[in-house]
């Protein structure tokens, strides 16, 4: 049981020692020891999700009424085992990546620090101490965002700082009504807001339940509070956007996930306005990420813009409330955490063998890096939804969900739009492997070099694009459980 | 008892000027021995609170100078006592930079006790007394370095304080004539036979007098001196202007609300309404001025603006609760501010920077001090496992739970006001830490972290901030018992 605190704080205090200590002289002993407290940190995360045996876990009282609580259920176990995966691979992955870096041993100082509290948050059992690990988030995770030390980096990571911050303190706004309007702020599937206190105050709590909404929304990059993700997400190093845009962005899944189906309840929104306008917001943001990242002409910048369109995605089946929709919702969240992940490690894998980053040079990248590519190709189909990868089942549900929707106009809006941006997901990451693989008649075959990764960089690759295939092929373990929990909350 | 501690440090303070010491050090420790001596005094006082009122003097009628020992006294006096040996501590390696340092400690000493003074009164009028002499005495160290910047800042101060003091007499007038009598009574002391159908005029009365109390609690649009005072050396605007004299200030006017016009008499009027928006709008204010501020000590000066104004928000709601929350805030943000000056003080002692923009890469050269103005941001912004964060959630409970629409507002001000003290704080933070690719360290050759003197205050504040933020029920249950009237 008390594996959950060690799990979260093994990787705070060794990252912390990182950071404090003096410079290694070695840097394959620097990398020895990260991977190693990574590993442990793997380990102790599926020991705890092994031995926990339902309950709580209560540590102290910050104020007389606000206790901090953990407690592990299937939401947990969903987001913590993909934090894991991803935080695995893109780690081992960036000891090749960030060869060509400066200032290493801070940056896997923090993304340690950014591992635990992530974890934290997996793991967090009402809503106090998910606010304090999701403020915990953005502060430690910002030093990745500017890690390059340029100014356009530094200038991205206060943006992401202070949009995620402005989220924060919105959500922060709800947490004190919902103190006095709940019976309890931990999160209990179906919600907490009182009948008797809250009798009478309907209007002002769908207010609240649109402004946590719209403030956790921000860590989501839902419109119209995306712009930072943008900014942030690209800048960073490949390893670290990945964990960025597949992990990092869930968090604000996950606090969605938390409010609305664990703090208000399905009931108390469906069929308001708030539902409305925050299923709008969504849709909105699907087409608007794909259409972006459609103009878009380097790589990594695409792939932020992809993972606004992506994520909402995830946050449309939420907003749908209904069984289908949500199976589809947390579908993607691993669907797209995965794929997500992966597209960035490739792109990362191209930046440091080629130094390319702009799609038009991508012209033969295919030959000189075949297993890569395929990977990449691979990937992408399952983000456009091509049967049989994880995608097509993931919007499958997504769409016959939203077709089931009881409310006026969404019900055909949404399937069609997910559509369209289907169409566009196919436009912005198919080009990379035709200019890839087919670089044309006047291509140079003779000044071709095989640039292939290292395996310490294709073996994560590869584990991520393993795992998006085989969540398409065999989804019915998955569902299954996944429909116990939405039976719970629904 | 009560007297004796008051006393002491004016007494000491006078003498100082006239002993010849053979060496500083001598000085200094006789000054640290009286000091910590004095503030043991004053917790084994409120400890053993003498049951009755002290009376020293008699005027006509039911005037009279007196001390007392309340739940209120407990929570400033207490404060003051604790934060006062650090202070000095620092301010002996702070003050080898500047000249006249036996003038500063006469001033600085005697501030100690009139600010016990302004904590233990037990009426209006002794409490007017101490507070106007509290403007006097720290005149003199405002203007300490002699520049003519300083001479300037301490006229505007010594202007802007009689001014307002001067508004609350009328208030303190009107109190005797349709009080009860001065003393300090939770829930007011108004006689409402006598005021008949002249409410109106008391509540405009109100309005003034917290105006008037309200200039040393730096409330818009009386606010302009306190970034001024920044001139004085750091010790004073750390202790002075973020705790001693502008907390006097909130404490004056916590007192005028809730033991003298009493919240009954206020509540829902539009007395009330007016005050509140006011300080609503000091709180936005303060921030976004902080934002626009180069000058370390000047952006900490209107980040204190409106934290004040967060502990007269909490005055404002007007409830028990309220209270609880503004006096969270009292405590809370004295630790929070004067580490953060005495951070910035120890910069500017080390390295003689002024200003935010000189501070890149600093983090690399004073690792001490800038993460303890770190942790001091995080509490300032109300990130929770910190100070701020409590003190912050019990002004916003309060608001709710008080039904009042405008202080909902209130709420919305104080979470703007978060980000805002997130951008004017963490971007130092990121300077510091942060200071770009192409950063030359070689331009911050010789910069390092001060000596024990000033290392051994921060350590304390800081370990103070984390443990408060962290496990505040005692603190929290203590401020409600005073809120109901225990004491």
């Amino acid at each position: 049981m008390y594996y959950i605190i060690l799990s979260i704080l093994f990787p705070v205090l060794s990252g912390i020692c990182l950071l404090v200590r003096k410079e290694m002289k070695n840097r394959r002993n620097l990398l020895w020891t990260t991977g190693i407290l990574l590993t442990i940190t793997g380990v102790l995360v599926m020991l705890s999700l092994y031995t926990w045996q339902g309950g709580m876990l209560a540590l102290f009282n910050l104020t007389p009424r606000l206790p901090i609580l953990f407690k592990i259920d299937e939401v947990s176990v969903i987001f913590a085992v993909m934090a894991v995966i991803i935080f695995l691979c893109a780690g081992f992955f960036s000891f090749v990546y960030m060869k060509h870096e400066d200032k290493e041993k801070r940056y896997y100082g923090f993304y340690l620090i950014v591992f635990g509290v992530l974890l934290a948050l997996c793991f967090a059992g009402n809503l106090i101490t998910f606010y304090l690990f999701f403020e915990m988030l953005t502060l430690v995770s910002m030093p990745l965002v500017l890690h390059s030390g340029t100014r356009e980096a530094i200038m991205a990571g206060l943006k992401y700082l202070f949009y995620s911050l402005s989220g924060a303190y919105l959500a922060l706004f709800g947490l004190y009504f919902i103190e006095r309007y709940g019976n309890t702020l931990t999160f209990s599937p179906g919600g907490v807001i009182s009948s008797q206190t809250a009798a009478g105050y309907g209007a002002m709590l769908l207010g609240i339940a649109f402004a946590m909404l719209i403030g956790f929304g921000v860590k989501a990059g839902m419109f119209p509070m995306h712009a930072w993700l943008l900014a942030a997400h690209p800048v960073a190093p490949a390893p670290a956007s990945a964990v960025l845009s597949a992990v990092i962005a869930k968090a604000g899944v996950l606090a969605v996930v938390r409010v609305v189906y664990y703090i208000f309840g399905a009931s108390f929104l469906r069929g308001t306005w708030v539902q409305k306008t925050w299923m709008a917001l969504t849709l909105i943001t699907i087409l608007m990420g794909s259409v972006l990242a459609y103009r878009e002409p380097v790589l990594k910048k695409r792939l932020a813009y992809s993972t606004v369109s992506q994520v909402s995605y995830i946050l449309f089946g939420l907003s749908v409330m209904n069984t289908d929709a949500l199976t589809g919702g947390f579908l993607h969240v691993l669907c797209h955490g995965f794929i997500k992940a992966g597209l960035f490690l490739c792109a990362g894998a191209i930046i440091y063998k080629t130094g390319k980053t702009r799609v038009e040079e991508f012209r033969g990248v295919g030959k000189e890096m075949p297993i890569l590519m395929w990977c990449y190709t691979v990937l992408s189909l399952g983000l456009i939804g091509i049967p049989p990868m994880c995608g097509f089942v993931s919007k499958w549900y997504l769409a016959k969900g939203a077709l089931a929707s009881a409310l006026p106009g969404f019900w055909w809006i949404g399937p069609v739009i997910l559509l369209v941006s289907a169409l566009l997901t196919a436009g912005y990451l198919l080009p990379v492997t035709i200019r890839g693989f087919f670089p044309g008649a006047d291509y140079e075959y003779n000044a071709l070099e095989k640039k292939e990764p290292s395996w310490l960089m294709m073996v994560p690759v590869l584990i991520l694009t393993v795992l998006s295939v085989a969540i398409g092929l065999v989804p019915n373990e998955l569902i299954d459980y996944l429909w116990q929990m939405i039976e719970k909350v629904l | 008892m009560i007297l004796l501690v008051i006393a002491i440090p004016i007494i000491a303070g006078a003498l100082i000027s006239l002993i010849p010491f053979k060496e500083r050090r001598h000085m200094e420790i006789l000054l640290e021995i009286l000091v910590i001596v004095n503030s043991l005094l004053v917790l084994y006082l409120l400890v053993h609170r003498p049951a009755h009122i002290v009376t020293l003097a008699n005027f006509t009628g039911n005037l009279s100078i007196g001390f007392k020992v309340d739940g209120m006294s407990m929570v400033f006096a207490g404060l003051v006592a604790s934060l006062w040996p650090f202070a000095t501590l620092y301010a002996f390696e702070y003050m080898t930079k500047e000249e006249h340092e036996k003038i500063f400690f006469t001033f600085f000493t005697m501030t100690y006790g009139v600010t016990l003074g302004i904590a233990l009164s037990a009426n209006l009028l002794t409490m007017y007394f101490f507070y106007e002499l509290l403007t006097l005495v720290t005149v003199p160290l405002v203007m300490h370095t002699l520049t003519r910047e300083a001479i300037l800042a301490s006229r505007k101060y010594l202007y802007y304080s009689l001014g307002g003091a001067a508004f609350a007499f009328i208030g303190l007038i009107f109190i005797i004539i349709y009080g009860s009598s001065t003393d300090f009574v939770l829930g007011g002391v108004l006689d409402l036979e006598k005021i008949g159908d002249r409410t109106n005029v008391l509540l405009l009365i109100y309005v003034i007098a917290f105006m008037g109390f309200g200039v040393k609690a730096a409330v818009c649009p009386f606010n302009s001196w306190l970034p001024d005072a920044g001139v004085a050396p750091t010790p004073v605007t750390a202790l002075l202007h973020a705790v001693a004299v502008v907390k006097s200030g909130a404490f004056a006017i916590m007192r005028l609300t809730y033991y003298s016009f009493g919240t009954t008499f206020l509540k829902g009027t539009w007395a009330q309404t007016t005050v509140m928006l006011v300080v609503m709008f000091t709180i936005v204010y303060g921030c976004s001025r902080g934002v626009k501020e180069t000058h370390l000590k000047r952006r900490l000066a209107y980040s204190t603006i409106s934290n004040l104004s967060y502990i007269l928000f909490g005055v404002t709601i007007m409830t028990p609760l309220g209270m609880v929350g503004a006096l969270t805030h009292l405590v809370f943000h004295a630790m929070m501010k004067i580490s953060s000056f005495f951070c910035a003080g120890a910069v500017m002692h080390q390295s003689g920077k002024h200003y935010v923009h000189e501070l890149d890469g600093m983090g690399y050269k004073m690792p001490r001090v800038f993460g303890i103005f770190t942790v001091s941001s995080l509490a300032l912004m109300g990130v929770p496992g910190f100070a701020g964060f409590v003190s912050k959630w019990n002004l916003a409970t309060a608001a709710v739970e008080s039904g009042n629409g405008i202080a909902y507002g209130g709420i919305a001000c104080l979470l703007v006001s978060a980000l805002l003290t997130a951008i004017y704080m963490l971007t130092i933070v990121v300077r510091a830490f942060f200071p770009g690719k192409d950063f030359d360290m070689e331009t911050l050759s010789g910069i390092k972290d001060p000596n024990w003197k000033m290392l051994v205050p921060l350590f304390v504040f800081t370990i103070n901030m984390i443990m408060l933020g962290l496990w505040s029920a005692p603190f929290v249950n203590f401020f409600a018992d005073v809120a109901a009237g225990v004491y």
